[in-house]
């Protein structure tokens, strides 16, 4: 996965760093195109699904929102609506009462007839129903309620004369009021009423109208967007969708490339077991015909052997014993790279004291000033540590044979959490910074056979190991003055 | 002390074989020791069959097995012996040039008697083979030759 994106994000800065012939204005708006692409070719997967996953919720909650305040509006609408009917219905009930009113009190003041009274008094109980009830209706409209002030001084005042009317005629009989009785008391009172009922009521019908047109329209705007909406999340969820399925087709075909590799190496590792095996079996054989042969060949012709030929037999000894060495040293090595790994906690300290009492037969003779920080507990294979150990005291101990006082330090440097950094200091032969690359290679070796004795392979073992610690190693060396080895581990276990 | 038991040799290589009968020729015990050329002589001599038909009865002292050899290789050998009980108490030293972790511990598992790497350098060769046949060939007594009717 981790290599898939890398490829990715290589290609698009690949491409701008190709020559582009073109001016500098349309370099500078591809780039500006080109940036938010480099920018996501720089995401990973998993911040890629998140991103689409991320939109699509973000546009579930825009179409949610948009769904929500339209519905609200057309809930609103409704409840206005409903207010509208019944504003429109208590007009007309107040213009009927009121038409009733007038004409009640005219029948009444021309018969007399008490029923006629009764109906006109049934008007005037009911009018501050009415009353209160439109105000109740029209709360939240300053229009209305500058109307219906001005409907309610009317229909007081058709109300109070014709009740005048009605206190006259009692008192007088039909001549006081003959007049009044043909005209109506509160005719012109009741014709500003009805102009005033007929605005409000045109005025409400054409809000309900108003509204109707509305809600449709916003009613259409909403099912547009949220087909857009939809559409668009659709969109969105196929491209996360092939997202995935091409991380995952990808991954299958590492997996299985991982696992091809995996048995290529497991087989060529056996063949390499086999070879191995066989140059351990077959390889010291003749080796060893070489030297017992030139022995009994020494023996054979003892008494007639001069110097040289003695010296001859010798080298052929020597050789065969050198190759001997040789082969032995190459295949530890190449057991170093095969062998199962412990990882145990590792007490180095004793490990340092358990080498250098192996080693006080080669110290015999020597006069050496030991430095020894205290070492801490590490993680690793015992036996593998041993042998880093072994043979950077070794080499400290070889290469500082000439000095008439030695002096090697194994010691601690910048413990981290993380890793930790020993050393083996010496004041030997040191060596030229410049060879410091070819120090740990396999047989590779700063010094004449015949001044230092040794295969080269130890320090190729020390690298090999450590690096399957998960490690590094490094040299310092100042050539006559003496060198420093480094080896770093990690403290945390790792798997090789 | 029975003096005839002979040391059994299973050494394939004419070269090693030789170096190995020089070895013992100085200790004056090479004249014990019956030369086999690979594991199927070496089994053919325990159980007295083949060009060993007509030899005299008896066990041998010591086996020195090579690892590697035709026919039957010395593990193999090894594995017959240890599994027969008439001939599971005869001594039986890997001698090889072998120092692989896995020939030493499935030696031993199967239940070799001793382990030696036959060393490159002649003097030390010499001086591991002239040991090995005197301490198995001289100073070890070999088991009693009726502890095979414990059977």
């Amino acid at each position: 996965m981790e290599s898939a994106s890398n490829h990715h994000s290589q290609a698009p800065s690949l491409a701008t760093e190709e020559p582009v012939p073109s001016s500098s204005v349309h370099a500078s708006s591809s780039s500006l195109y080109r940036a938010p692409i480099a920018w996501f070719y720089r995401l990973t997967i998993e911040q890629r699904v998140l991103a689409g996953f991320s939109l699509v919720f973000v546009g579930i909650l825009i179409v949610s929102v948009v769904s929500y305040s339209h519905m609200k509006i057309l809930l609103a609408n409704r409840g206005l609506d409903g207010r509208s009917q019944e504003l429109i219905q208590l007009l007309n009930n107040i213009d009927v009462a009121m038409s009733e009113a007038e004409d009640t009190h005219r029948r009444y003041l021309v018969t007399g007839e008490a029923s006629y009274l009764e109906a006109y008094k049934q008007v005037v109980k009911q009018k501050p129903t009415f009353n209160e009830s439109l105000n109740d209706l029209i709360r939240e409209s300053p229009e209305h309620q500058q109307r219906a002030g001005l409907l309610d001084r009317m229909m007081d005042r058709q109300l109070n004369a014709e009740s005048k009317a009605i206190a006259k005629f009692q008192e007088g009989g039909f001549r006081a009021v003959k007049k009044m009785a043909f005209e109506g008391a509160g005719k012109r009172e009741l014709g500003v009423i009805h102009k005033i009922i007929g605005e409000m009521d045109l005025h409400e019908r054409q809000a309900v109208s108003r509204r109707v047109v509305e809600s449709s329209a916003g009613t259409k705007t909403t099912i547009v967007l949220l087909g857009i909406g939809a559409l668009l999340q659709l969109v969105l969820l196929a491209w996360v969708y092939y997202l995935i399925r091409h991380d995952i087709t990808e991954r299958r075909r590492v997996a299985g490339e991982l696992q091809r590799r995996g048995e290529l190496l497991e087989s060529a590792n056996k063949e390499l077991e086999a070879f191995s095996y066989s140059v351990s079996h077959d390889l010291r054989a003749p080796l060893r015909h070489i030297d017992g042969y030139a022995a009994l060949l020494r023996k054979a012709v003892e008494q007639s052997l001069n110097d040289k030929a003695a010296r001859y037999l010798q080298t052929i000894s020597d050789s065969a014993k050198q190759m001997g060495q040789l082969i032995d040293d190459l295949l530890v090595f190449s057991r170093m790279g095969r062998q199962e790994m412990l990882h145990t906690t590792v007490n180095l300290d004793q490990l340092i004291k358990n080498i250098l009492s192996d080693l006080r037969l080669d110290l015999q003779g020597r006069e050496i000033s030991w430095t020894i920080a205290a070492l801490p507990e590490v993680q690793g294979d015992p036996a593998m540590l041993r042998q880093v150990f072994m043979n950077l005291i070794a080499n400290a101990v070889k290469f500082t044979s000439t000095r008439p006082i030695a002096t090697i330090e194994i010691g601690v440097e910048h413990p981290s959490s993380t890793e930790i950094v020993l050393f083996v200091r010496d004041n030997g032969v040191g060596f030229d910074m410049q060879y410091a690359p070819k120090l740990f290679g396999v047989f590779q070796r700063l010094h004449r056979v015949d001044e230092f004795e040794g295969t080269g392979i130890g320090l190729a073992n020390v690298r090999r190991i450590i690096h399957r610690h998960g490690g590094r190693t490094w040299a310092e060396g100042v050539p006559d003055k003496g060198a420093t080895f480094y080896v770093l581990l990690p403290t945390r276990r790792r798997d090789s | 002390m029975t003096a005839v038991k002979p040391i059994l040799l299973a050494e394939d290589n004419p070269r090693d074989a030789e170096l190995a009968l020089a070895a013992m020729e100085a200790e004056h015990i090479s004249d014990k020791v019956v030369l086999c050329h690979d594991g199927a002589e070496v089994l053919d001599y325990l159980y007295c069959r083949g060009q060993f038909k007509s030899r005299l009865k008896g066990n041998p002292a010591v086996v020195f097995l090579d690892l590697k050899m035709p026919k039957v290789n010395g593990l193999e050998v090894l594995r017959t012996i240890k599994t027969d009980v008439n001939l599971r108490p005869i001594p039986v030293v890997m001698l090889t040039s072998s120092r692989e972790e896995r020939d030493l511990a499935e030696s031993y598992a199967l239940g070799a008697n001793a382990y030696v790497v036959k060393p490159v350098e002649f003097h030390k060769f010499l001086s591991a083979v002239k040991e090995l046949g005197t301490f198995w060939g001289v100073i070890n007594e070999p088991p009693p030759e009726n502890c095979r009717s414990t059977h």
